[in-house]
């Protein structure tokens, strides 16, 4: 039994993180630092035939701007290929590359300067399609290395031609994911401080892998290692991603620090850090795979192409594990698998969490779905029949033994966890009933080759020091990446030890004090450096036990049991006292020996031959199978997923808290990743370059997750540990698409199962939105940040009319949209801000019905009872605009105003007859709501007018209503489609009006009055519903027919009308 | 430049700042409270949250010229004489965290929800924290943190 390992432990680093103290990159501030920002290029692909900053450098406060030549050191680099540049020369990779850094004294200065450096360029045609690239007429990216493929890793195993002669079937099936963001909460920040001491360089920052920050660094400025220290600050999420983007930009930050001997801080916006940093590479693969009738598996042979984007980075890493790990957890005779990873001009890719796994594995999971079925057998069936046990062979011929084989136990304990097989008959009942909503359950297993394999060097390091009073210090060569590396080692030393983890303080991390560790990835944090935090503490624990084992009266070391803060025999006798911990660590002290040990792991062998692909590839693999339930909404193509089951082997559970919330992270991570991540770069241009463009997972999208901890202790982790960080991410996608077969019988071979995805069976290209405003901006503003604005406060509405009439203004109410525009102006902005008027305040109502001030708050609105009793559909669509945080701020006027065509207050204000005050010096005027948008973002007020207050009628009749809003998440949406729906009855129970208005459908919300017209004075009833269908098409089609989401939009807004309808026919019968 | 008066965790501050900084600027920048954090500054990510007038705001979508009288409250206020409010307790207790960063934003979400609501149901408690994104935790530890925190916190 152990003492702590095992059990639920708060994290160590808690304390600091919910109260606000811990420091992040970005909070470090050093009196006289310099603030620097980074000059990208404007194209992605060309050459460089002027850059200058005559103008930027007499910029008041600018103190320094850097450029290729002024590179001391190394100008290529890349932890495997020298192949990238933290600043280029004079040829442009990617949208991301960095053609000069500028410090200066302030933020505002610093990216002022950078707008105005002056660079001309001769474009290229950009290379973005992965298989253009390998085409032999397509340029070379990087010329040096003579060709666009970066890697090119071969396996072969038996005879793939006997293998598919002997199968009974052979199916080809082609796959594809795409680029995913890391999305990190924290965007990448670093400070560098000259250190004259070392007469080197302090670099803190959101630094993943401090050792590799240090090497890049030392090479870049012409350095030993020994003059670089890294500091690696709190680090705001990571999974991959801060690795080769802060390397680059702790050369940068390093080199302005050397010019202008001041620290420097570099801090990336959100757009810069989208723009800049790698992503998870975009896999096409291709499956052929021969069977025999009853499902064994004969041959496969795959084909992967990755897009490595404009460096090698990782590619090299990430393609390796995938040619291992291909074929899954099953056991083929004959195979042959083909992985290239090529050149292109996209954003350049890397490794995050998985690293070239979640891509094979949703393709493979999904292709065994599509086997078992064409041999009419069940998934479950399937993996049993084919799926690794003790002693298999691998793809690449390794032996599976040492460790327990455990993948059909972590099939049976995910089956028996989620109910699989009750749920599937359940499911086919509901089914049968519901014609919209259709459920689906699916699963997927996998394994994984545990921390860095035959990558390379796999060794780490950590320090356990105990002080004169117990107390103990844990230093470890790894990082804290908020996944609880330092929980569970000191954990490790409290359970070593048997000190109670509050007696264990885990020291702020820097290379200098600590041998290199090596990177913190590949899962491999528990297992290596756990294991060294375990040598470390057991080796001081020897050098107590000397000074104790007289007093104890034991000769060995194992018959004593250290627990609770005392050391004692593990038979208890007596006249033997036990000994205090902290007694025993000060004897040892006095007696002039060292408590402090260093422990070092290097991992066992493994080996791989590159030509075969054939190796012991890694040392130990974990298993393990998700089980994914979801709800598809057949209307929309609009996934939701239920519950999701999770069963992992980890070897042996550290943390349990832990251990329980990687599962929660890595699922969640997978539910983007299968469903929402939709990373749009088109011509090499990143188009969704922050979250209202990059959708992640919200609160409302995770409903349920299972953990399943399963322990099959190994010989090579600490008390048994393994791997779990990656594992819990990779087979998300596949479970679900998965389940998204067995709900609709429709496969789907490419993810993320967005609605168009889901809906017409391929994806569509979105347009941009705040992107759209960058690009199109007359003065293209580089990085969105708001400058230059003044901003005058009237102290009531007559100041605020006098003010209109006299100057061009913007008026800020609650700023909510208005301020974000802000950021992409350049030129100055005057704003009257008008939010605290009271005149514009409050909701009234008289006799004929309500009067809604223009700064009037959405969280008013869907609290107030005269509106929630007499204009529910109001309600509704204003509870679902953005956030709290929005709705506290967002004013109804300003909604209405600012005339988006996802405007979501609108439609219902034109369902229920608003009409608007305007005032002006001239008077005050009133127009309907309808009249007042013209289209997209264009309205009739005028320059001098402010929109006062909102009257809306009250119904003097019974409404029947519905409404309903489609966004791709399940909050914080912007709105893709909506409909709102009134209908009233006369005494024969006939349409006696009807009012429908459609949201983000045509350039401007508008009545449906041909379908409405339709309706009116009939009976409401499935007949009547479906005959909508041909003059709702034929208006749409003249409308929209040619926008690029019409092939979506329009048979879904035919749905969404028609339900709503049905909705309304269905409270009316139930009235 | 404007000159501000406004309250920041009870205390009045005074303080002149050019028209642009937002309030996440001011906090950070100018008074030193860098509990709050920058995501995205649009609005979308959360970690800015900070309560102004009682209600959740992003505190990179408001302009310093509309904080005047303003009483903000931010993650500093929480800890009271070293102790940790039950929600923080709760934070820790059911592993709310991970890296930390979306963690100040949260809590604020969840203590503006709280002061309002003591008892919130599960769909309360999601609501309060959409506008909330964290990539780390996968939110079910945050629900089940949030909903544990008992009548006083």
């Amino acid at each position: 039994m152990y003492n702590i390992i095992g059990k639920k432990i708060k994290r160590i680093d808690g304390y600091e993180k919910v109260t606000g103290k811990a420091i992040y990159g970005d909070d470090i501030y050093l009196k006289g630092m310099l603030y620097a920002a980074c000059r990208y290029t404007d194209i992605p692909a060309g050459k460089i035939s002027k850059i200058d900053i005559s103008e930027a450098k007499n910029i008041k406060g600018v103190e320094a701007i850097a450029l290729y030549k002024d590179i001391p050191g190394e100008k290529r680099l890349g932890p495997i290929r020298k192949d990238q540049y933290a600043i280029i020369k004079d040829e442009v990779f990617y949208s991301g590359d960095v053609i000069a850094v500028v410090a200066a004294q302030t933020k505002d200065i610093t990216y002022a300067a950078c707008e105005a450096i002056k660079v001309e360029y001769k474009s290229y045609t950009s290379v973005n399609n992965p298989e253009d690239s390998i085409k032999p007429e397509t340029r070379l990216i990087h010329p040096e290395f003579k060709s666009n493929v970066v890697v090119h890793y071969p396996l072969v195993k038996g005879n793939i031609k006997q293998g598919f002669e002997e199968s009974d079937h052979i199916i080809e099936r082609v796959y594809k994911t795409g680029f995913v963001e890391h999305a990190y909460i924290e965007p990448e920040s670093v400070t560098v401080i000259p250190d004259p001491t070392t007469k080197g360089y302090k670099v803190y920052g959101s630094i993943q892998n401090p050792y590799t920050t240090r090497k890049t660094v030392a090479l870049f400025m012409g350095l030993n290692l020994n003059r670089i220290n890294v500091f690696g600050s709190t680090l705001g999420g990571s999974f991959g991603g801060k690795d080769d983007v802060i390397n680059m930009m702790a050369c940068r930050a390093a080199l302005l620090a050397k010019i202008t001997d001041k620290p420097v801080k570099l801090t990336n916006t959100r757009e810069d850090s989208i723009k800049e940093s790698y992503k998870r590479h975009p896999y096409i693969m291709k499956y052929k795979a021969g069977f025999n009738k009853n499902g064994k598996l004969k041959a496969m042979k795959i084909d992967i192409l990755a897009d490595s984007g404009a460096y090698s980075s990782q590619s090299f890493f990430v393609t390796w594990r995938s040619v291992v790990q291909a074929t899954g957890p099953y056991e083929i005779e004959n195979i042959q698998t083909d992985i290239k990873a090529v050149y292109t001009n996209n954003c350049y890719t890397a490794a995050f969490r998985g690293f070239g796994s979640p891509q094979i594995i949703f393709a493979q999971e999904s292709l065994m779905d599509e086997i078992a079925e064409i041999c009419g057998i069940s998934p479950l069936e399937i993996r049993q029949i084919n799926g690794y046990g003790q002693g298999s062979i691998t793809a690449s011929g390794q032996k599976l033994s040492g460790h327990k084989v455990s993948l059909l136990q972590v099939i049976k304990e995910a089956v028996k966890k989620s109910n699989y097989k009750n749920q599937i008959k359940k499911f086919q009942e509901l089914n049968k009933i519901n014609k919209r909503y259709k459920l689906g359950i699916g699963l997927s297993c996998s394994f994984r080759g545990c921390s860095l394999g035959a990558e390379g060097t796999d060794a780490t390091s950590a320090i356990v020091s105990v002080q004169a009073d117990g107390s103990v210090y844990v230093l470890a060569g790894l990082n804290e990446n908020g996944q609880g590396l330092r929980t569970s080692f000191c954990q490790i030393a409290s359970e070593v030890l048997g000190v109670d983890i509050d007696k264990v303080v885990f020291l702020e991390p820097q290379t200098a004090t600590i041998t290199d560790g090596g990177p913190t990835v590949a899962s491999r944090s528990t297992l290596m450096g756990g294991k060294a935090t375990l040598q470390a503490a057991e080796e001081v624990k020897k050098v107590i036990f000397k000074v104790i084992k007289k007093d104890l009266k034991v000769e060995n070391i194992e018959d004593t049991i250290w627990a609770k803060g005392f050391i004692k025999k593990n038979k208890p006798a007596e006249n033997i006292k036990p000994i205090k911990f902290e007694d025993a660590a000060e004897k040892a002290y006095g007696a002039g020996l060292n408590l402090s040990a260093y422990g070092w792991y290097s991992s066992p062998e493994v080996s791989w031959e590159e030509s075969t692909g054939q190796g012991n590839a890694y040392f130990t693999y974990v298993y393990g199978c998700q089980v994914a339930e979801i709800e598809v909404d057949t209307f929309t193509g609009k996934i939701n997923i239920l519950n999701i089951t999770a069963a992992h082997d980890v070897g042996k559970v550290i943390n349990r808290l832990g251990a329980e919330g990687q599962i929660f992270g890595g699922v969640a991570q997978g539910i983007g990743y299968g469903v929402l991540e939709d990373f749009n770069i088109q011509n090499g241009e990143v188009k969704s370059n922050n979250f209202d463009e990059y959708l992640i997972p919200t609160i409302k999208d995770i409903n349920h997750i299972e953990p399943v901890l399963i322990e099959n202790p190994d010989k090579f982790g600490p008390f048994g540990a393994k791997s779990l960080g990656e594992p819990t991410l990779e087979l998300t996608s596949a479970a679900i698409n998965n389940a998204l077969a067995f709900a609709t019988k429709k496969r789907s071979y490419q993810i993320p199962l967005t609605l168009e995805q889901v809906f017409l069976g391929k994806n569509l290209k979105k347009p941009s939105r705040q992107s759209e405003d960058i690009h199109l901006s007359k003065n293209k503003k580089l990085s969105p940040k708001i400058s230059n604005i003044k901003i005058t406060t009237p102290a009531s509405l007559d100041e605020s009319i006098d003010i209109l009439n006299k100057k061009k203004c913007k008026i800020l109410a609650g700023g909510t949209d208005l301020i974000i525009r802000l950021r992409m102006k350049s030129e100055q902005q005057e704003l009257l801000n008008i939010y605290n008027l009271p005149q514009l305040k409050g909701i009234t109502e008289n006799n004929s019905g309500i009067s809604i001030g223009s700064l009037v708050t959405f969280s008013e609105i869907i609290k107030n009872k005269i509106i929630v009793t007499n204009f529910p559909v109001l309600v509704k669509a204003c509870s679902l605009i953005g956030s709290p945080q929005i709705r506290n701020r967002a004013t109804i006027g300003g909604n209405i105003v600012n005339a988006a065509p996802c405007a979501d207050a609108v439609p219902p204000l034109i369902l229920y007859n608003a009409k608007l005050i305007l005032k002006s010096q001239k008077g005050t005027r009133e127009i309907k709501i309808q009249d007042f948008i013209i289209k997209s973002y264009q309205t009739k007020i005028k320059p001098d007018e402010i929109l006062v207050s909102i009257k809306v009628p009250k119904p003097e009749k019974k409404y029947y209503y519905s409404y309903f809003q489609l966004g791709r998440r399940n909050a914080l949406n912007i709105t893709r489609m909506s409909i709102s729906a009134i209908v009233s009855l006369d005494k024969n129970n006939l349409v006696e009006e009807c009012r429908l208005v459609d949201g983000s459908l045509f350039s401007h919300s508008q009545r449906l009055t041909v379908i409405e017209d339709l309706i009116t004075g009939k009976e409401l009833n499935n007949i009547i519903i479906s005959e909508i269908e041909k003059p709702l098409f034929e208006l749409i089609n003249r409308e929209i027919g040619n926008r690029w989401s019409s092939e979506y939009k329009m048979p879904v807004f035919i749905n969404l009308v028609k339900s709503v309808l049905k909705d309304i026919k269905d409270k009316i019968g139930k009235s | 430049m404007i000159n501000l008066k406004f309250k920041v965790n009870g205390k009045e501050v005074a303080i002149k700042v050019e028209d642009s900084k937002r309030l996440l600027d001011i906090l950070r920048d100018e008074l030193g409270l860098t509990g709050t954090k920058e995501g995205c500054g649009i609005g979308e990510c959360g970690a800015c949250t900070v309560i102004m007038n009682g209600d959740a705001v992003c505190s990179c979508l408001i302009l310093a010229g509309q904080l005047q009288n303003a009483e903000i409250e931010t993650i500093e206020n929480l800890e009271r004489d070293n102790i940790l409010s039950n929600l923080q307790e709760a934070f820790l207790e059911y592993g709310a965290i991970q890296c930390g960063f979306c963690t100040p934003g949260m809590l604020m979400s969840a203590k503006a929800l709280l002061d309002k609501n003591p008892h919130p149901t599960e769909e309360e408690i999601k609501t309060a924290l959409e506008g909330n994104l964290c990539r780390c935790t996968g939110y079910i530890p945050i629900i089940d943190a949030v909903k544990n925190v008992l009548d006083k916190y």
